[in-house]
C-alpha cells in the first residue's frame, strides 16, 4: 500500500519536474501572433473592434506579413480577474504582443507592466489605464464625446430643463471621461438642472434596464432629458421609457455608441442623438500600431479614433450609415 | 488505536486522493497532445501561473473543506472574500500598517464566519439557508463599506502578495502561493491528527453519535465556521493584491467555485469524507483546465462546459466509490 501510494507521488513529482524544467526549443512558425483582448464579447461595439482587427489582418496579410489575430475576451464586462487571466495567460504563451481593452484603469495595471517586461509589446485601446507603461493609447477622445452630448442636450431642450445621467461603473476610464465630459458641458448651460447623476447602469443589458426602471419609478415624470454613456444602458433606458409612455420625444434620450437596436430606436424617434465612435478603426489601428512598434517604427503615444453626433436629420448620410453598420460580416466572415 | 484502523484510514485516504490524482494528470496529459500548446504549456512561467490564480480558490477551498466535512456549507464565500478584499484596501488608505491589514482583514472574514457558526449551531438552523443569506449580507456590506465603487490604495508592500515577478520563470513564486501550501500541509495534519479534526468526521459522519461519544457538537461547530472564515478572509486578502484595489463586485460565484474543488477532491457532500489533499488537487485541476483551454484558444464557454462536466464526473466517481466501499 505504501508504496504504491509513494509511486504515485513521485510521478506526479516527475511530471511537475518536467513542467518547470526548460521549455524544448520552442519550433514556432514565422507567423506574427496578437492577441486583442476585449472587454466582453456580447456588445456588438466589440464585434466592431474585432472587425477591425481582422481588416488589418488581413491587409497585412495581403502585404506579405504573416500575422495572425487571437480573438478572447471575459464573458461578463466586470470581471477583472477574469481579464488578467487572459493577459497572463497570453503572457506565458508568449504571443508577439497584445492589445487590449482594459476593464478597470488600476486592476490592468501590473499584468500589462508584467507583460511589457517580458517583452511582450501592449497597445491600450478604447479605455484609459493608470500607468505609462504601454506601447500606445488607441481610443476614442471620450471626454470630447460627453461633451457633445452635453452642448446637443441643452441645444435639444432650449437651454433649459431637468436631465439625468445614468452612469456606466466605477473604475472604467472611456465611460468615466463621457460623464465627466457631459457634467463639464452642462455647466456652460446654468439653467439645466441636474436631478440625479450617482447611479449605475452596470455591466449587461439587464443591469441597465433595472437601474433606469428604477430611476423613471422616481423621477419619470418630470425628466426631460436623459444621457446614457453605453450601448447597453441607452437600450435599457430607451425601453423603460417605452414603457412609462414618455418616449418618442417628450424625454430627449441621448445615448453612447450604437448598436443595431439603438439605431432601430432612433428610426422609431425614441433617441433624439447618438454620440458614436469609429470601433472599427480602434481595432484597426491597435493592431496596425502594435505591429509598426514589432518593425521597430516609430508609434505615436497617443491616437485619438475621433467622435460624430449621429441625429435623426443625418441618420442616413453615407459616413454615419458607414459607422452604424459597419461591414463587419466582410471581416469576420460570418 | 489497533493498527488495523490506522491501516483503513490509510486506506481511504489513498481512495480520496488517487481520483483526484488521476483527474489533474489526465488534464494535464489532455492538454500535452496538442502539440502547438506543448512548448509553452510546459514551462515553469505556465506552472506557476496556475498555481497563482489557483492560489485564491485554494485558500478558500481549505476552509471549505472543514465546513463540508463536517457535514455544512458555506455559501457566503465569495462574498466574504469580496467584502474582505474592500477591507484591507480600505484600511490601508486609512495608513494602518500592513501587518495591521493582515491581521485585520483575516479577522473580518473569521467574524462573518463566527456569526454564522453561531447561528448554524445555536439556532440549529440549516447551514444552506444561514450561509445564503450571509452571502447578501457580506456582499452588501462589501458595496456599502466601498461606497459602491472600487477602493484604490496607494502602492504599498500588499501589493506585491500575489505578484509574478519575472513571469516567465517558475521561481520566485509568489508569497501568496507560498502561504496557501504552508496552510494546507498545516491543515493536513489538523485534520488527520488534532482532536479538533478527528471531530469534524465525526460531526460530519453522523451528529447524534458524535454528541454521545462527548463531542461538543455546538462549540467545534462555531469553530469550524470560524476557521472557514479566516481562510476566506485570507483569501480576500489575495484576492485585493491580485487586483491592487478593493473590488465589492469581485468573486461574485467564488463561493461554487470553491465548492467544486472541495467536491471534484472526493469530499462528500453529506459530510464525513473529503482531504485536504484532495481539495488541493481539486483546485489545480480546475486551475489547469482554465489556463489550458484558455491557451488552446477555446472560447470561454467551453470552459464553463467542460468544468460542469468534471464536476459531475468527479461526483459520479464519488458515488461509485461509496458502493464499492459498503458492498466490501
Amino acid at each position: 500500500m505504501q508504496s504504491r501510494w509513494h509511486l504515485l507521488w513521485l510521478s506526479l513529482c516527475a511530471c511537475l519536474i518536467s513542467a518547470c524544467g526548460p521549455s524544448s526549443s520552442n519550433i514556432e512558425d514565422d507567423t506574427v501572433k496578437i492577441a486583442v483582448i476585449p472587454k466582453g464579447t456580447t456588445h456588438e461595439f466589440w464585434r466592431s473592434i474585432h472587425a477591425g482587427a481582422k481588416k488589418a489582418e488581413q491587409e497585412l496579410n495581403e502585404a506579405g506579413k504573416q500575422v495572425e489575430i487571437i480573438w478572447k475576451g471575459p464573458l461578463k464586462e466586470d470581471d477583472r480577474d477574469q481579464q488578467i487571466q487572459l493577459v497572463e495567460n497570453f503572457t506565458t504563451r508568449r504571443v508577439n504582443g497584445i492589445v487590449l481593452a482594459p476593464l478597470d484603469a488600476q486592476a490592468l495595471v501590473r499584468p500589462v507592466e508584467n507583460a511589457q517586461q517580458s517583452g511582450i509589446p501592449v497597445v491600450v485601446i478604447d479605455s484609459g489605464l493608470q500607468s505609462e507603461s504601454y506601447v500606445s493609447f488607441v481610443a476614442t477622445d471620450n471626454l470630447k464625446g460627453g461633451e457633445m452630448a452635453g452642448h446637443f442636450m441643452a441645444e435639444q431642450l432650449g437651454g433649459k430643463g431637468k436631465v439625468i445621467l445614468l452612469r456606466y461603473a466605477v473604475g472604467s476610464a472611456s465611460t468615466e471621461n463621457r460623464e465627466k465630459g457631459f457634467l463639464k458641458a452642462l455647466e456652460s448651460h446654468p439653467e439645466i438642472e441636474l436631478i440625479s447623476s450617482d447611479q449605475y447602469a452596470g455591466p449587461t443589458r439587464e443591469t441597465a434596464y433595472q437601474a433606469s426602471q428604477n430611476l423613471l419609478q422616481r423621477f419619470g415624470q418630470e425628466v426631460q432629458g436623459i444621457f446614457c454613456v453605453n450601448e447597453n444602458s441607452t437600450i435599457g433606458m430607451t425601453k423603460a421609457l417605452r414603457e412609462i409612455g414618455r418616449a418618442g420625444g417628450a424625454v430627449k434620450m441621448i445615448g453612447f455608441d450604437a448598436g443595431s437596436q439603438s439605431i432601430k430606436d432612433m428610426e422609431s424617434g425614441d433617441v433624439q442623438g447618438l454620440v458614436v465612435q469609429d470601433p472599427v478603426r480602434m481595432g484597426y489601428e491597435g493592431v496596425k500600431t502594435l505591429m509598426a512598434q514589432l518593425d521597430g517604427q516609430a508609434v505615436e503615444k497617443r491616437l485619438d479614433t475621433g467622435v460624430v453626433m449621429i441625429t435623426p436629420s443625418n441618420l442616413n448620410e453615407a459616413e454615419s450609415q458607414r459607422l452604424l453598420n459597419p461591414p463587419i460580416e466582410d471581416y469576420l466572415g460570418e | 488505536m489497533t493498527s488495523k484502523t490506522k491501516q483503513s484510514f490509510r486506506w481511504k485516504d489513498f481512495i480520496n486522493a488517487f481520483g483526484p490524482l488521476f483527474g489533474l494528470l489526465l488534464v494535464v496529459g489532455l492538454f500535452s497532445l496538442s502539440a502547438d500548446l506543448r512548448p509553452v504549456f510546459f514551462t515553469g512561467g505556465n506552472a506557476k501561473m496556475i498555481l497563482t490564480q489557483t492560489a485564491i480558490v485554494a485558500t478558500g477551498a481549505l476552509g471549505m473543506t472543514l465546513v463540508i466535512v463536517s457535514g455544512g456549507i458555506d455559501l457566503s464565500a465569495g462574498s466574504v472574500v469580496a467584502l474582505s478584499s474592500v477591507v484591507a484596501a480600505t484600511l490601508l488608505i486609512q495608513e494602518v500598517p500592513p501587518a495591521g491589514v493582515i491581521l485585520l482583514t483575516i479577522l473580518a472574514g473569521g467574524f462573518i464566519g463566527a456569526i454564522n457558526g453561531t447561528i448554524v449551531a445555536g439556532f440549529r438552523m440549516v447551514p444552506f439557508i444561514v450561509t445564503l443569506g450571509m452571502m447578501g449580507i457580506a456582499r452588501g456590506v462589501a458595496k456599502w463599506l466601498a461606497n459602491n465603487q472600487t477602493v484604490n490604495p496607494s502602492e504599498n508592500p500588499l501589493n506585491r502578495i500575489m505578484e509574478p515577478v519575472q513571469p516567465l520563470n517558475f521561481w520566485p513564486l509568489p508569497i501568496g502561493v507560498w502561504i496557501t501550501i504552508i496552510l494546507a500541509v498545516l491543515m493536513t495534519f489538523v485534520m488527520r491528527y488534532a482532536v479538533f479534526g478527528r471531530h469534524l468526521f465525526a460531526i460530519g459522519s453522523n451528529e447524534d453519535t458524535a454528541r454521545l461519544c462527548g463531542v461538543r457538537v455546538r462549540s467545534t461547530k462555531i469553530m469550524i465556521y470560524t476557521i472557514a472564515g479566516f481562510f476566506f478572509g485570507l483569501a480576500g486578502l489575495l484576492q485585493y493584491s491580485r487586483l491592487t484595489q478593493g473590488d465589492p463586485t469581485v468573486a461574485i460565484g467564488l463561493e461554487l467555485e470553491i465548492i467544486a474543488a472541495v467536491v471534484i477532491g472526493g469530499a462528500s457532500l453529506n459530510g464525513g469524507s473529503g482531504s485536504i489533499m484532495g481539495t488541493m488537487l481539486g483546485a489545480l485541476i480546475m486551475g489547469v483546465l482554465k489556463s489550458g483551454s484558455s491557451q488552446m484558444n477555446w472560447p470561454t464557454y467551453m470552459q464553463e462546459i467542460i468544468i460542469g462536466i468534471v464536476i459531475i464526473l468527479a461526483v459520479g466517481l464519488d458515488k461509485w466509490r461509496q458502493s464499492k466501499q459498503q458492498t466490501r
